[in-house]
């Protein structure tokens, strides 16, 4: 009993003496997330579909049955120059609600600067090194350059004037491109970096969203056709080139969606 | 401030008051484990995930094993989980179909239970129809043409028998047996079924090679163009040898069973069924969900040249238009060797998971 009432002095201590850096505390840091939205032209997708429900700049029909990609160095750079990298890498999956969102970012109220990365760089792309990802069997074979992929696209498509009945299939996947694949291959960064601009945090949660404009994957600036490449591209150095270049203009900040 | 002191000073009640129930609660102490991880699972692979609320003991792995076993979980007392869940075939059945006590086969092939504690997903059964694995050991218990008992009925046998008052007791700090708790203790042993000790495993960890014909099948496995088998069954990287996902591989045109589309209503997942581990085909024929094929050879014919277009065929069947990935003779004689690589011998015998009734 005495040891308790003792205990619990020492416990009223610390409450006293700490109060003002509590308060303190409280007001340098503010609660962060980031979501992931994703659009086609102008419908929102949300979750991965059977059905031919889009149409690409090409003209051609398509579903989404996966769509899942990677995001890493996700930074804050406030107007002091200082960056916070507060992800170093994040899967997104759009069958997971749980992978949609970036949670448990703390940062103090201001204007900030936010990048992230699509993919991997070369650097940080190494074989075997990320257990969730390996579980996730997020890796590249090291025939194709070894790595993670950056994406993984899928679904089926028609070109106009064909019957549903037997779309064809298309595995639109991104990885560091790789010349030579087999043993003696080479391999060459493909991520791409995603400046999203000045964003402002304010006290109190605050929710950022970037969305990625998915038909741009198909458009520009290489208008894409699916009857020529639409599997089979991690080894396909020209390809994964092309999908760098459409890759630039696939993210921005979304102003008016999930807020 | 005066809040502050009048919060401590209810916390200096609560303490006061909460003593007696601290004492009684002194009994109740189930000892902590951790799955025994293998090395080559440690490096590649993160932690398992253990549900908070039913943390490993060596108590609760005691009793779920000796609850796997236990043969009163069904209703006539003859049919227990290890009945189609094999040590010596990878915890699965070498029987097409399971059959039940009544004699009824069922109609899917049964799932091999090792590594499950892996299973990040959290989807449970060929068709998903689980959401945590204390979930999934629920069903079979009361599916008519398996074990065809009722839970009530389980929890009255077990509690004529002093055994498992006491071990229940020792799981869980209570003789008040109940199916939540048979569930805990079963899904507590089943997370310690690893299997990570095929010769590949030992090739990975450079304690063995391949045989020339072996590494050609590994070669055949990683290459997009020719077996593309590493974006569903894994890698030298996953060495769960699965992606734990739902895929249409181009058995059927048309299902007579539509797998996750039966759970989810989706006729865009009609015909899909979980990726099986490729851990342990030396035991674990026959194979596909349904059982259909009895050999690898045939395994293989089928990705080979066999496959035919149904609505919610996976894109990555690249090549369903040409049948398959047209390998050759020696391509396939080469990925069956390499397959079998990742057999792992030492689980059948392993002292741990054996029968301890």
């Amino acid at each position: 009993m005495f040891k308790k009432a003792a205990f619990l002095v020492l416990l009223v201590l610390p409450f006293v003496a700490c109060d003002k850096n509590d308060d303190d505390q409280a007001q340098q840091n503010t609660p962060v997330s980031v979501g992931f939205l994703h659009s086609f032209y102008e419908d929102e997708v949300s979750v991965s579909s059977n059905t031919i429900q889009y149409t690409n700049g090409f003209g051609t029909s398509l579903s989404i049955t996966r769509l899942r990609y990677l995001i890493s160095q996700v930074s804050f750079t406030n107007q002091d120059g200082i960056k916070t990298i507060v992800k170093d890498y994040h899967l997104v999956d759009l069958s997971q609600d749980n992978s949609l969102t970036i949670n448990d970012i703390l940062l103090p109220p201001g204007a900030y600067n936010l990048k992230m990365r699509f993919g991997f760089t070369e650097a940080t792309n190494t074989s075997s090194i990320y257990p969730d990802l390996n579980a996730a069997s997020w890796n590249v074979p090291e025939n194709l350059g070894g790595g993670y992929h950056y994406m993984q696209l899928e679904g089926r498509w028609l070109d106009p004037g064909d019957t549903p009945d037997e779309p064809y299939l298309y595995a639109y996947h991104t990885i560091s491109a790789v010349q030579n694949p087999g043993p003696e291959n080479t391999r060459e960064d493909t991520s791409i970096e995603i400046d999203l601009g000045e964003i402002t945090v304010t006290q109190g949660a605050t929710q950022i969203n970037v969305n990625m404009h998915i038909d741009q994957w198909f458009e520009n600036p290489n208008l894409w056709n699916l009857s020529e490449l639409n599997g089979l591209l991690m080894g396909n150095y020209t390809a994964q080139k092309m999908m760098q270049e459409n890759g630039q203009n696939v993210f921005s900040l979304a102003s008016n969606m999930g807020d | 401030m005066i809040q502050k002191i009048l919060f401590i000073f209810c916390l200096f009640c609560i303490a006061i008051s909460c003593g007696e129930d601290d004492n009684q609660n002194q009994g109740y102490s189930p000892t902590p484990v951790n799955i025994a991880i293998p090395a080559i699972l440690s490096q590649l692979l993160p932690p398992p995930e253990i549900p908070i609320n039913n943390p490993l003991t060596e108590e609760g792995i005691a009793l779920g094993r000796a609850l796997f076993y236990e043969k009163k979980l069904s209703a006539d007392n003859t049919l227990a989980c290890a009945g189609c869940h094999k040590p010596d075939q990878g915890f699965s059945d070498q029987r097409r179909y399971s059959i039940g006590i009544d004699g009824i086969a069922g109609f899917r092939n049964s799932m091999p239970i090792v590594n499950i504690a892996w299973n990040t997903k959290n989807k449970f059964n060929w068709d998903g129809s689980a959401n945590s694995l204390e979930e999934q050991v629920l069903e079979p218990v009361v599916n008519e043409i398996e074990m065809h008992n009722t839970w009530p009925n389980v929890v009255a046998t077990l509690k004529t028998d002093p055994g498992y008052l006491s071990g229940f007791e020792q799981a869980f700090g209570t003789s008040t047996i109940s199916q939540e708790l048979v569930a805990k203790a079963l899904a507590q042993f089943i997370r310690t079924l690893v299997s990570a000790d095929a010769p590949f495993d030992k090739y990975l960890l450079a304690q063995a090679t391949l045989t020339p014909l072996e590494e050609q099948g590994l070669a055949v496995f990683l290459d997009e163009n020719r077996g593309d088998c590493f974006h569903c069954h894994g890698s030298p990287s996953n060495p769960l040898w699965t992606d734990n996902d739902f895929h249409n591989n181009g058995l059927d045109e048309d299902f007579t069973d539509l797998g996750l589309g039966d759970i989810s209503g989706d006729p865009g997942q009609f015909g899909l069924f979980k990726s099986p581990s490729l851990r342990n085909l030396a035991y674990t024929a026959p194979y596909m969900h349904d059982g259909r094929f009895q050999t690898l050879e045939q395994v293989i014919d089928h990705y080979s040249e066999g496959l035919v277009f149904s609505p919610t065929i996976d894109p990555l069947m690249k090549t369903v238009a040409q049948g398959g990935v047209q390998l050759t003779p020696q391509d396939k004689a080469a990925l069956k060797a390499f397959l079998l690589t990742l057999s792992d011998p030492s689980l059948a015998n392993n002292s741990a998971y054996q029968n301890p009734n």
